[in-house]
């Protein structure tokens, strides 16, 4: 007799376009380091789809799974807390980035248009059309509103001054998941210099986002 | 950080339970639990555990920290120190709050733990509020913060933050 809830989840591992295979609990803890870096950050960070979309799998595999079971089972009500849980973060990491897109989307939609062939794409095809939409309605708002009752050489408005840019001098609070040395601290006032720290593993810093922000992104540091 | 969202993720911590009721191993997505069977205790996250205390189909074990007189050496060494000292879990405050509401039966002395708890909380967050006055007013770009909580963290998280930016944009228009 086959229970429909004692699948775990190891097909997941089967999709052939993984290429480094994870299991459940670490793609889970993936979406929570997300979901906090994304909290924390001053900018929009690199978008993690491939984390986003195999969570979804996961979650609506098992709601399938709970879908064939009867009602009152014990298992089936620990199931549905786990997945409410799982819910909650991956809503709440989208949803930072969705603000971060529309308070900033002029930079947003700089930054994915001017980077390189290679590199990782800031937002996912949804986030794309999202932004691009805001900005073409925001445009058009402007001007039914304002723009057009204006002289006819002062009826543009250049977004990317309009909009203030995320401010990546902010300070935020980090730990530090790997060995990280010589990182610069830049002085506050003119008076101080400029010092150089070592993270060391497991501790806990307070420092600008500038100088930790390619560590954030390689996963070096986690945002706290 | 809302201090409920600090909770939600102090609830991923593990905690012995004793089931009364049994029930083969479940498969979640976060892990394996179980089997469980009625008396023999296992570990299971925070948030399950309560659900299981509040249908009464457990008994909730303390952690090791949770004893008074540990509480007790702890709270004395953490006034007789300048800095910040080692804590018995990094959601103390978070883990206190939660067992000793849900599950005081199970928890012997749970008032004296209470009030051990508040006094090392009191005593951190009032450090805490004495090194950030002198981060502020000596302007510094660089802190250490090794055996600081999530929760105290976020008490300040939002008043720091804020002040630290506003200070640097006040400066570097200044220059």
């Amino acid at each position: 007799m086959s229970d429909a809830l004692s699948d775990d989840g190891s097909d997941f591992n089967q999709d052939g376009t993984q290429e480094d295979v994870m299991t459940p609990a670490e793609l889970i803890a993936k979406l929570e380091e997300a979901w906090l870096n994304e909290k924390f950050s001053p900018e929009l960070l690199e978008n993690k789809s491939e984390v986003v979309e195999c969570v979804m799998e996961q979650l609506t595999h098992m709601e399938s799974n709970l879908q064939r079971v009867k009602k009152g089972d014990a298992k089936a009500s620990i199931h549905r807390m786990e997945i409410d849980r799982i819910r909650y973060v991956l809503s709440s990491y989208l949803r930072s980035r969705l603000q971060k897109i529309e308070k900033y989307f002029p930079h947003v939609l700089e930054r994915e248009k001017s980077r390189g062939e290679g590199e990782p794409s800031l937002l996912s095809p949804e986030e794309f059309a999202f932004a691009k939409e805001y900005y073409a309605n925001t445009e058009s708002y402007l001007k039914a509103v304002a723009l057009k009752r204006m002289p006819s050489n002062l009826q543009t408005v250049d977004m990317l001054k309009a909009v203030p840019e995320p401010c990546l001098d902010s300070f935020v609070f980090l730990r530090v998941k790997e060995r990280q040395e010589n990182i610069l601290v830049e002085p506050e006032t003119e008076d101080q210099r400029e010092y150089v720290v070592d993270l060391e593993e497991g501790s806990q810093h307070l420092m600008r986002y500038r100088t930790i922000a390619p560590l954030v992104s390689s996963g070096a540091v986690q945002l706290i | 950080m809302d201090p409920s969202e600090v909770e939600f993720l102090a609830e991923k911590e593990l905690v012995k339970i004793i089931p009364n009721f049994s029930l083969d191993k479940v498969f979640l997505i976060g892990g394996d639990l179980g089997p469980f069977n009625p008396g023999l205790p296992i570990d299971v996250p925070v948030w399950l555990a309560l659900n299981l205390k509040q249908r009464q189909k457990c008994r909730i074990i303390p952690p090791e920290w949770m004893d008074v007189e540990k509480l007790e050496e702890m709270r004395d060494l953490e006034r007789k120190e300048d800095m910040f000292t080692p804590v018995p879990s990094p959601y103390y405050m978070e883990l206190t709050k939660l067992l000793l509401n849900h599950a005081s039966d199970n928890i012997p002395k749970a008032d004296e733990i209470r009030t051990l708890v508040k006094d090392i909380w009191d005593t951190r967050i009032a450090k805490l509020r004495l090194s950030t006055d002198s981060f502020i007013s000596q302007q510094e770009a660089y802190a250490k913060l090794d055996n600081l909580t999530l929760m105290e963290i976020n008490t300040i998280r939002a008043f720091l933050l804020d002040t630290l930016n506003c200070m640097y944009k006040l400066r570097s228009n200044v220059q």
